[in-house]
C-alpha cells in the first residue's frame, strides 16, 4: 500500500525529470528565438508573446537561454555524476575485491578528500584553472568520486564472500568475469541510488561556480551566469531574473524529490 | 585515552601537510609559473629578461619541494608571503576578512540551528501530522535552494518590492547582515532540520524511551534525552556543515560585498593573485579539519561508547 | 475463542480485559480477535513462539506509538485504555501498569546516570525522590551499594544488574499490574533464575499483578497461576496451569507441550 503510493511518486517524478532531460536537449526545436542573437532594439522586454519571458540586458531571448541554459547545467551535472559514479565504481569494486594494500592506499586517500571542505577547494581549484565549465567540473570532481568508491567497495566486500561467487571462483571464472558479471549487477542499485541523490547537491554546486563566475564563459547561457548577470538590472527586468530561478528551483527540486523517494522506496 | 588523543593529533597534522602540499601544488598545476602570473597580475610587460630576474628574485630556481618547506614554514609562523598585486602581505588581510567572515558564518549557524531545534522538535512531536508535513515540506524546499538563488530573491523582495533593507549596508550598519544572515541560513536550516527529524526519531524509537513510557515518564523528559543522546551525532552534522559554510559564504559574501574572507578570495581569483587564494585554502581547511576532529571528541566525551 | 469460561462469572474483579483486540504494524496485521482476562493479584503467563504476537499485545496495552489497534477494546478495571489521551496514558503507565522489557538496558537511557532517571520517573508522577524505598527495592533484588549504582550509567553495568534496577524502576511506582517481556532471556541461566526469584519476592510483598510473556513452557510452568498459548496473533488457549498441563486442547500446545522431554502428565 504504502509503497505502492512511493512507486506512483517515483513514476511521476521520472516523468517530469525525463521530461526536462528532453525538452532542454531538443532546445532548438523549442525554442522560437536564437539565443544569443542580441537585438539593440528588444532590450529588457517584458514577457510578450514574440519572447515568452522576455528579454535580458543585450536584448536575447531570456525563454531560449533558459532551454539552452538547461542543456549546459542538465548535460554538465549527469556527465560529472556519470565519471564520478564510473571512476568511484571501478575503484570500489577493485578494492573490495583484491584489498590488501591497494585497498588500503585508496580509502586513504579517499578519506584525506573526505576530511576537505568540499565547496571551498572546488572553489579554489576552479578559480586557479581560470573558469570555464570544464574546470569547475574538475573541482567538484575530486571529491565526487568518493562516495560511489566507498559505497561500492563495501557492497563488494560483503559480496565476496557469498556462495556464488565462490562457486564462481572454483568454476575457474577469472577476476574481472566476476567482478563485472557477478558483483556489478548487485551492487548497481544502491550505487546508483546515490548517484541520483547526488545530481541535486552537483547541480547547486554547479551552478553556484558558475554564478561566482567559476563555470561558464559568457555568452554561453547556464542558469547560474544567467542569474549572475541579470540580478544587477533586477530593478528593471525582474523576468531575467526570475525565469532562471524557478528552472535552477524546479529542476533541483524535482531531482531531489526523485531521489528521496527511490531511498524511501528501497527501505519501505 | 591519551594515547588516542596523540594519535588523533597526529592525523590532524599529516591531513593538514597533505592540505596545503595540494594547495601549493595547485600553483603549479595552474598554466604560467608564478613569476610570469605576478608579472602579469601586475600589468608589467613580460620579456625573457623580466621574467628571468623575477624568478631568480623568487627563487624558482630552486627544487619545488626547498620552496614548498618554505612557504610551508613561513604559514606555520602566520606569513602567508605578499600579494603578487601590492606587494603588501597576505596575511593581515586574510585574518581581518576571516574576522568578517566569522561574524556572518557564526551568527548565520547559530540562527539555523535555533530555528531547526524548534521545527525538528516540533516535526517529531508531531510526528506525520500537519505540522510534520508541513516541517518536512519546508526542510526539503530550502534544501534544495542553492544560496545564491535565495540571496537574489531576498534582494528583489525585501530591497526592491518591500523596501526594507538597502541593498549594500553602509559600514556598521547591522541591517547589512541580515539580509546574508538569512541567505546562508535558509538552505542550512533545511538540511539541519531534516538530519535533526532524522536523528530524533531514531533515537525515539530506542528501547529506552519504549521504558521510559512504560514507566509514564512525562514527555519533556523523554524529551530531554532524546535530545541528550542525539547531541553527539548533532555535533558531528553541525561540523559536517561546517565546509557548505563555508562556500556558502564565499558566494554570499560576493554578492552582498560583505568584507569577509571569501568576497577577499574572490578578488583574488579575478586578479591572479594566488597567494591570497593559497592562503585561503589553508586557513579554511586547518579551520574545517580542526573543528571535525573535535566533534570527534566531543562525541566521545557525550557518550563513552562511541569509539575515539 | 478463549473467553476465559472458568471465570465468567466474577469479570468485573479482574484487573484487565482485552476483548476483541486487532492490532497491526504498518499494513501488517499482526494481533487477531485477542481476547483475555488477566485477574486481580494472579501471574498469568503468555507463552509461544517468537513471532506469534505475544510481544505485540504487551505493546498495545502500553500504547506503542508504532502500533495500531483497529478493533476491539482494552479495559484496566473500569476504565477503556484502548484509545487514551497521551496526558491519561501517561499517569496511567508506571503507577497502575508497569513495564519491564527484553533489553535489560532498555528501561533506561544508557548514557546518562541512572539515580538522575530514578528522579524523573519520580517527578513524572508528581512524587519526590525515595532514596529509602529504592534502597529498601534494591535490597531484596540483591544490588549492593545502591547509592554507588544510582551515580553509575546503565551502560557501565551487567545485563543481570540492569535488569534488576529496571525491575527496582517498575516496583518503585508501585503498579497494580506488571507487563513483563521475556524479561530473563536476554540472561544467562543462573542470573535468570535469581532475577525470576527476587521478582516473585517483590510481587508478594506487595500484591502486583504480574503478566509475563516467555517462549519458554518451562517457566510459565513454574511460575504461572494460569496459561494462554498463543500462535500466530491469536490466543489459541486460555487455562490454569495443571489444566492447560493436563490436557492441552489445541494442536500448537501440544506440541508445545512435546518439545519440553522431561515434562510428565500426572
Amino acid at each position: 500500500m504504502k509503497k505502492k503510493v512511493i512507486r506512483i511518486r517515483i513514476i511521476i517524478m521520472t516523468v517530469l525529470a525525463l521530461l526536462l532531460v528532453l525538452v532542454t536537449t531538443f532546445a532548438d526545436v523549442f525554442s522560437p528565438n536564437d539565443p544569443y542573437a542580441t537585438s539593440a532594439s528588444a532590450i529588457r522586454m517584458a514577457p510578450c508573446p514574440a519572447y515568452p519571458f522576455g528579454t535580458d540586458n543585450l536584448g536575447r531571448c531570456v525563454f531560449a537561454r533558459v532551454l539552452y541554459g538547461g542543456r549546459t547545467t542538465i548535460a554538465a551535472t549527469f556527465a560529472l555524476v556519470a565519471v564520478s559514479f564510473v571512476i568511484g565504481t571501478v575503484i570500489g569494486m577493485i578494492c573490495g575485491y583484491y584489498g590488501g594494500i591497494l585497498d588500503r592506499v585508496c580509502m586513504r586517500v579517499a578519506d584525506i578528500l573526505l576530511s576537505f571542505p568540499q565547496m571551498v577547494v572546488a572553489i579554489a581549484v576552479a578559480g586557479i584553472l581560470g573558469g570555464g565549465m570544464k574546470g569547475a567540473m574538475i573541482a567538484l570532481g575530486i571529491t565526487m568520486w568518493v562516495s560511489f568508491a566507498r559505497l561500492s567497495r563495501s557492497h563488494t566486500f560483503s559480496l565476496r564472500n557469498e556462495a556464488f561467487i565462490k562457486a564462481a571462483l572454483f568454476a575457474g571464472k577469472s577476476d574481472p568475469y566476476i567482478i563485472l558479471v557477478h558483483i556489478l549487477p548487485n551492487l548497481l542499485a544502491p550505487v546508483l541510488t546515490n548517484a541520483l541523490t547526488q545530481i541535486g547537491t552537483t547541480m547547486i554546486g554547479l551552478s553556484g561556480l558558475s554564478f561566482l563566475g567559476l563555470g561558464v564563459v559568457p555568452p554561453v547561457a547556464e542558469w547560474g551566469s544567467m542569474i549572475s548577470e541579470a540580478r544587477a538590472y533586477i530593478q528593471i527586468a525582474p523576468w531575467a531574473v526570475l525565469f532562471p530561478s524557478l528552472a535552477t528551483i524546479l529542476t533541483i527540486i524535482i531531482f531531489n524529490y526523485l531521489g528521496d523517494a527511490v531511498i524511501n522506496y528501497r527501505e519501505a | 585515552m591519551i594515547h588516542k588523543l596523540l594519535k588523533r593529533i597526529a592525523g590532524l597534522v599529516l591531513i593538514l601537510v597533505i592540505l596545503s602540499f595540494f594547495v601549493f601544488a595547485l600553483l603549479y598545476i595552474a598554466p604560467g609559473d608564478p613569476a610570469e602570473k605576478r608579472l602579469t597580475s601586475q600589468g608589467v610587460a613580460v620579456t625573457k629578461q623580466v621574467l628571468d630576474a623575477e624568478r631568480a628574485r623568487l627563487g624558482l630556481f630552486r627544487p619545488f619541494l626547498v620552496r614548498y618547506g618554505e612557504w610551508l614554514f613561513g604559514v606555520v609562523r602566520g606569513d602567508f608571503g605578499v600579494s603578487f598585486k601590492d606587494d603588501l602581505p597576505v596575511a593581515p588581510k586574510l585574518f581581518q576578512g576571516l574576522q568578517n567572515t566569522c561574524l556572518l558564518a557564526v551568527s548565520s549557524l547559530l540562527m539555523a540551528l535555533l530555528l531547526s531545534f524548534g521545527l525538528s522538535i516540533a516535526s517529531v512531536l508531531n510526528k506525520d501530522g500537519p505540522a510534520d508535513h508541513l516541517v518536512r515540506i519546508c526542510a526539503f524546499v530550502s534544501n534544495s535552494l542553492p544560496n545564491f538563488l535565495i540571496s537574489v530573491m531576498l534582494m528583489y523582495l525585501l530591497c526592491i518590492r518591500l523596501d526594507l533593507f538597502p541593498v549594500i549596508a553602509a559600514k556598521g550598519d547591522l541591517r547589512g547582515l541580515v539580509m546574508p544572515v538569512l541567505s546562508l541560513t535558509i538552505p542550512m536550516c533545511g538540511r539541519f532540520t531534516r538530519q535533526m527529524r532524522a536523528e530524533f526519531l531514531d533515537q525515539m524509537r530506542s528501547d529506552y524511551v519504549t521504558g521510559m513510557r512504560g514507566r509514564g515518564v512525562r514527555t519533556r523528559y523523554i524529551l530531554l534525552n532524546v535530545v541528550r543522546n542525539a547531541l553527539g551525532h548533532i555535533f558531528t552534522i553541525v561540523a559536517l556543515q561546517i565546509g557548505t559554510l563555508m562556500g556558502g559564504s564565499v558566494v554570499i559574501e560576493t554578492i552582498f560585498r560583505w568584507p569577509g574572507i571569501g568576497k577577499l578570495v574572490m578578488d583574488a581569483i579575478t586578479a591572479r593573485d594566488y597567494p591570497v587564494i593559497m592562503g585561503f585554502v589553508v586557513i579554511m581547511g586547518t579551520i574545517y579539519v580542526v573543528i571535525n576532529q573535535l566533534s570527534d571528541i566531543i562525541n566521545h566525551i557525550l557518550d563513552p561508547r562511541t569509539a575515539l | 475463542m478463549c473467553a476465559a469460561s472458568n471465570m465468567a462469572e466474577n469479570t468485573e474483579m479482574n484487573i484487565l480485559h482485552i476483548s476483541g483486540l486487532t492490532a497491526s504494524y504498518e499494513e501488517a496485521e499482526v494481533l487477531h480477535d485477542v481476547t483475555l482476562e488477566v485477574e486481580d493479584g494472579e501471574i498469568l503467563c503468555i507463552v509461544g513462539e517468537s513471532g506469534c504476537g505475544k510481544s505485540t499485545l504487551i505493546r498495545a496495552i502500553c500504547a506503542d506509538p508504532v502500533l495500531r489497534i483497529t478493533g476491539g477494546s482494552i479495559r484496566y478495571r473500569e476504565q477503556d485504555i484502548t484509545h487514551l489521551k497521551e496526558r491519561d496514558r501517561q499517569r496511567l503507565l508506571g503507577t497502575q501498569i508497569g513495564l519491564i522489557q527484553q533489553n535489560p538496558w532498555g528501561a533506561f537511557n544508557p548514557i546518562r546516570p541512572i539515580g538522575v532517571q530514578f528522579r524523573e520517573t519520580y517527578k513524572s508522577h508528581g512524587r519526590r525522590f525515595d532514596a529509602d524505598q529504592i534502597r529498601a527495592i534494591f535490597d531484596v533484588l540483591g544490588l549492593k551499594n545502591a547509592d554507588s549504582i544510582l551515580q553509575m550509567r546503565p551502560c557501565e553495568l551487567s545485563g543481570g544488574m540492569s535488569q534488576r534496577v529496571a525491575i527496582a524502576a517498575a516496583f518503585a511506582l508501585e503498579p497494580a499490574l506488571l507487563l513483563c517481556d521475556e524479561i530473563t532471556s536476554a540472561l544467562d541461566v543462573t542470573t535468570a533464575a535469581a532475577v525470576t526469584e527476587q521478582l516473585l519476592t517483590l510481587k508478594r510483598t506487595q500484591g502486583t499483578t504480574i503478566v509475563m510473556v516467555t517462549h519458554h513452557i518451562g517457566m510459565a510452568r513454574c511460575l504461572a497461576d494460569r496459561i494462554a498459548i498463543m500462535y500466530r496473533g491469536r490466543i489459541v488457549e486460555c487455562g490454569s496451569t495443571a489444566e492447560i498441563l493436563a490436557s492441552p486442547q489445541h494442536d500448537y500446545t501440544k506440541q508445545l507441550l512435546q518439545d519440553v522431554p522431561r515434562l510428565r502428565v500426572e
